[in-house]
């Protein structure tokens, strides 16, 4: 029974291929396939030939490969009838010259019914075998030297050619008197054995098939009216006897007449071009074909000789012939339904159909193109092979793309893909299967780069996107490509966030981990062999980043501006006391750049607001930060983000190297082993106040240490800009104490200067003024002092309190508001300070963080035990302030401005004797 | 009845996707996510008759071996696409039309509320309760959430009454 059925469907077949001789091209013995595909290639390129005396156009299709039960249907569709055989072999020896022709001949027997000519060309043969003149073998020294081929080819094609019009002119003018052989198709064959071949039904049959025949060879002969003639006459003839089948293909020869009539530029797309060259431009394609077909038209020398329908000249027999292109739908429509009837029909039928779909392509009735497409994806033929279920779908593919059903496409190509992976396949392809993917993207609207997902909301078919990508994960891991998938992977982490449930939330980074533990994800764009390439997927949800804010330094590190030396130097930029548009820039400058520095080789810290979206806790690596414009060394941090925690700050440090003016472009982390580089510009709804911001040169740091005890109590709370740590002493009046300051350079710089100021508490002043003295040339003459460096710096106390106008003292002593019990005896706890603040905001947080670095900043607190006979309390305050700076490159910032502040204290001590 | 109801916004995502046999909905997507081309053709094919006699109804996008697919696009272009079980003979042309009719005015109530931003997904519970009850699809499609935007919409109107009428009385003296 499968030897009657047409079994291997033309998926790229079109109307025009109905006016061309099929040509087989087929290698004998060993050839190698490039060779052969050389010379096939060359050969493919003599596609049409315009016949040399009459001015028709002869089109040939070639196959290298051709089911010979195909080849049994061409009676009944001449352009699926072998006519022509070339065979290509080597052959070096005479002596295996006649075993080479014997193959040739044996080739030809497998078409052997139906060849009209064939031709060996033989490579490599020379000698004398090469001098006898053949018509049916050429030879060739080689593959290079044979520019004749095309020559021969265009012989070859003349002699298809005398042949086919001696059948045609043959079968033509059969008078009726003659007995009309029935044609019919392979599985006709035993229904009309032994059937009345008198009766006037079985005449008509056999003259309609007949006529459909010539039409059939008159469209190859490139006669398009006479065969528009024939096919008109089959159809009413083979209408009256219910032939079905060869009515639906009388239709369907009509159609293909009529649409070549119609559209000389081709139906085919693709497979049209291969087949004309430059037909990419219709227009000029038209212009090479209309005219040939117009002159063979009204050549009336050809129509004359086939003698059949003279009138067919005219031009009104010409319009009235030829289907308009509604009717070549409706015909093709009638056609379809007649194969339908015959279930061995099926590939021609299915045939037909996409050969209608592809001329409704070119009319754009994409709904019709759809109703014909939907009747191929029904046509039941036998138990296909998995390749050609792939072959069918991925031709469903592209039809439903040609007629711009994008999604229907994409979602045949898919299953396509899927097909290529089934179960039942030996080796399953997951190359091919991940390939046909990939080219579903466009059709369900997804890209594989994550900048077009980060853009507001994600507006798409997420259920069916998320499919698509696992299977291209999956795919990918199969193919043996692990960075494929753990791209993929991220990808669908990153934008299908929102739509994963918990559990999938689970799976998902679960597999993640699995294959980023034998291929970690990286930043890279890996690029496909197709050419697409796949941009990096960074996790900027993973966790998600709310807020970032570049973090000052803290109080005892940050560089103050030496006003008093660059006070005149200002303004300096601008000739302008004021001008707007200088004004205007400052205020953009502002947006983006932060008004304190960094200083060179000190921790820098960025504040980040983070949270985790994910139902389970989240453990971020190497988190760090990217920068430019600076040398920054990033020291990575690592953290753990508890289950859908809330915002949740987390500091980022990092040194800068050098100097200049460095930009915060984002951060990086390694989550689920994938490394991201979030920059912050493509980050949606994050707020920052500025990432850019200046990096000063180095400064020296210095530690001050005192040679008092420490004071258990602190008695000035330490402002934003103040660092101090309490010493204490008790002197009686006229006691003098030296106190001993250790000045320590434990920066890499050296400390070049050294000023101290003393601030005296004015309204004391003149109480306890001189208490304190000091020489600082000692000290300077150490300086400059190099890293590691201790200097001393003494200070002198001296009390000496004049008693001998108590009671102003006293009342200078009690201003402070302290009431003073009168009995002498207190204790040191009750001593009352009021902390002086000098108009400074308090910051406690950064002073808290700054006392880790007390060593820059030292405060003495000389606690003064007052003799027994007062009874006042003061609060006298001195400050001295010890300022330290380096000086380069014409800029000068105070390092650290440190203070030794001396508070009077009052205190009722015990009764001493 | 209808065993998969979908909204489908102008830009052809999906506003609200639901279907009766939940295991398997991925079905369901790439039926409705492949009719999108017949909607898109058929709405080109459209564009070139006269707006206002514009028929909102579609018809049958294209039947597959088990279910009808038919489409509805309202005058914003937002397309409604309803798949019907093929063996219910009982629906015919004109009670596909009266249901995606209540359909449309369910969808119009979802866009009354207040809460709803016109282009996001439609969360609500209720929302055009489509197909949670079969036999129930065609008479009530909605209940809960429209009622409710309705009295919304009434005590939003009634407070705003006496504001206008000052405002109104005031115009008139003036």
């Amino acid at each position: 029974m499968r030897d009657f059925k047409m079994s291997v469907p033309d998926y790229m077949q079109c109307a025009e291929d109905h006016q061309t001789l099929l040509v087989v091209v087929q290698p004998v013995g060993i050839v190698s396939e490039e060779n052969f595909f050389r010379i096939y290639k060359r050969i493919c390129s003599v596609s049409q030939i315009s016949v040399r005396d009459s001015q028709r156009v002869l089109y040939i299709r070639y196959r290298h490969h051709y089911p010979p039960e195909n080849n049994e249907w061409g009676d009944f569709q001449t352009h699926r009838k072998v006519v022509g055989l070339i065979t290509i072999t080597d052959c070096f020896s005479a002596k295996d010259w006649p075993q080479t022709f014997e193959k040739f001949h044996v080739q030809k027997e497998i078409y052997g019914s139906t060849l009209y000519d064939s031709r060996l060309f033989v490579f490599g043969l020379q000698g004398e075998i090469v001098e006898q003149p053949r018509t049916d073998v050429a030879f060739y020294p080689n593959y290079e030297d044979c520019q004749t081929v095309e020559k021969r080819i265009e012989d070859f094609i003349e002699s298809l050619f005398i042949v086919l019009e001696s059948k045609r002119l043959d079968r033509a003018t059969d008078k009726s008197g003659d007995k009309i052989p029935l044609l019919c198709v392979p599985f006709e064959k035993k229904d009309f054995v032994g059937l009345d071949t008198d009766s006037r039904h079985y005449k008509k049959r056999c003259q309609g098939r007949m006529r459909k025949h010539v039409g059939d060879l008159c469209l190859q002969a490139g006669m398009l009216q006479d065969s528009l003639v024939h096919y008109h006459m089959s159809v009413e003839l083979l209408r009256s006897v219910n032939d079905f089948l060869w009515l639906g293909a009388a239709l369907e020869g009509l159609c293909s007449a009529s649409v070549i009539y119609h559209y000389p530029g081709g139906t085919g797309g693709k497979s049209g071009a291969r087949r004309f060259q430059g037909s990419a431009l219709p227009a000029e394609a038209a212009n090479r074909h209309r005219p040939g077909a117009q002159e063979v038209l009204i050549d009336p020398g050809a129509l004359t000789t086939n003698g059949i329908n003279p009138d067919t000249s005219t031009e009104i027999g010409r319009a009235k012939n030829c289907l308009s292109p509604e009717d070549i739908i409706d015909k093709y429509k009638e056609a379809i339904s007649y194969y339908s009837k015959y279930k061995n029909a099926g590939v021609i039928e299915l045939e037909a159909c996409i050969k209608a779909v592809r001329v409704l392509a070119i009319q754009k009735r994409s709904m019709e193109a759809s109703e014909f497409l939907q009747n191929a994806v029904y046509i039941n033929l036998r138990q296909l092979s998995e390749e050609e279920k792939i072959q069918r779908y991925s031709v469903l593919s592209e039809l439903y793309e040609l007629i711009g059903f994008h999604r229907k496409s994409a979602f045949f190509k898919r299953v396509a893909a899927m097909q290529c992976v089934a179960p039942s396949i030996a080796e399953p392809g997951w190359r091919a299967c991940y390939k046909l993917l990939l080219e579903t993207l466009p059709g369900y609207s997804l890209s594989l780069d994550p900048k077009d997902f980060s853009r507001g909301t994600h507006r798409g078919w997420a259920a069916v996107q998320m499919r698509l990508l696992h299977e291209l994960v999956y795919a990918s891991r199969r193919m043996g490509n692990p960075a494929l998938s753990v791209r993929h992977l991220s990808f669908l982490l990153q934008t299908m966030l929102d739509f994963l449930s918990d559990q999938e939330k689970k799976d998902v980074t679960q597999s993640l981990e699995n294959y980023t533990s034998k291929c970690p994800g990286t930043m890279e764009p890996i690029a496909l062999p197709g050419g697409l390439t796949l941009p990096p997927v960074p996790f900027t949800k993973l966790p998600i980043v709310r807020h970032v804010k570049l973090l000052n330094l803290p109080a005892s590190l940050r560089p103050h501006k030496m006003k008093s030396l660059l006070g005149q130097n200002v303004s300096t930029k601008s000739p302008f006391i004021y001008s707007p548009i200088i004004a205007h820039n400052r205020g953009e400058e502002r947006n983006k750049k932060i008004d304190f520095q960094w200083v060179q080789g000190d921790v820098c810290e960025v504040q980040l607001m983070v949270y985790n979206p994910m139902p389970f806790e989240l453990r971020v690596e190497n988190m760090g930060l990217l920068t430019s414009g600076v040398e920054f060394e990033s020291l990575p941090a690592a953290l753990s983000l508890p289950a859908e925690s809330g915002l949740y700050p987390v500091t980022l440090v990092g040194v800068p190297q050098t100097t200049g003016t460095i930009t915060v472009n984002g951060y990086h982390t390694t989550v689920f082993g994938v490394f991201s580089d979030c920059l912050l510009d493509n980050l949606p709804g994050i707020k920052t106040s500025g990432s850019t911001v200046e990096v000063i040169p180095a400064l020296p740091r210095l530690q001050i240490s005192t040679s008092l005890p420490r004071s258990a109590h602190s008695l000035q709370p330490s402002s934003g800009d103040e660092i101090s740590t309490n010493v204490s002493v008790q002197l009686y009046n006229g006691e003098s104490q030296q106190l001993i300051i250790k000045l320590e350079n434990i920066g890499m710089e050296p400390l070049e200067k050294l000023e101290v100021t003393s601030k005296v508490l004015t309204t004391k002043e003149k109480l306890y003024g001189d208490f304190l003295s000091w020489k600082l040339e000692e000290t300077l003459a150490q300086f400059p002092l190099q890293p590691g460096k201790v200097a001393t710096f003494t200070i002198n106390i001296k009390v000496k309190l004049d008693f001998s106008c108590q009671e102003n003292l006293l009342q200078d002593l009690s201003d402070d508001g302290i009431s003073v019990s009168g009995f002498p005896l207190s204790s040191p706890f009750r001593q009352v300070v009021r902390p002086r603040v000098e108009g400074k905001p308090v910051n406690p947080p950064e002073s808290n963080k700054a006392g880790d670095y007390s060593h820059v900043k030292v405060s003495g607190l000389g606690r003064w035990h007052l003799p027994r006979a007062v009874r006042a309390s003061a609060k006298p305050f001195l400050k001295h302030s010890f300022e330290s700076f380096s000086e380069r490159k014409g800029c000068v910032y105070l390092k650290a401005g440190f203070s030794v502040v001396f508070v009077l204290g009052q205190c009722f001590g015990k009764q001493s004797q | 009845m209808a065993v998969c109801i979908a909204v489908i916004a102008k830009e052809n995502y999906p506003l609200y996707i639901r279907s009766t046999p939940t295991e398997n909905e991925l079905k369901f997507h790439y039926m409705v996510h492949t009719s999108l081309d017949v909607v898109d053709e058929k709405i080109s094919a459209m564009g070139k008759a006269l707006v206002d006699q514009r028929e909102l109804y579609l018809g049958l996008l294209y039947p597959t071996e088990d279910y009808k697919v038919y489409g509805y696009v309202t005058n914003s272009k937002v397309k409604f696409v309803m798949v019907v079980d093929s063996s219910n003979t009982a629906l015919r042309d004109n009670e596909i039309r009266s249901m995606f009719r209540k359909l449309h005015n369910s969808y119009t109530d979802v866009m009354c509320n207040p809460f709803y931003n016109p282009g996001d997904r439609i969360q609500s519970r209720w929302a055009l309760l489509p197909v949670s009850d079969p036999v129930q699809v065609g008479p009530a499609f909605c209940v809960l959430l429209p009622s409710f935007c309705r009295t919304c919409l009434a005590i939003l109107v009634a407070k705003m009454q006496p504001f206008g009428k000052q405002g109104r009385k005031g115009l008139f003296k003036l």
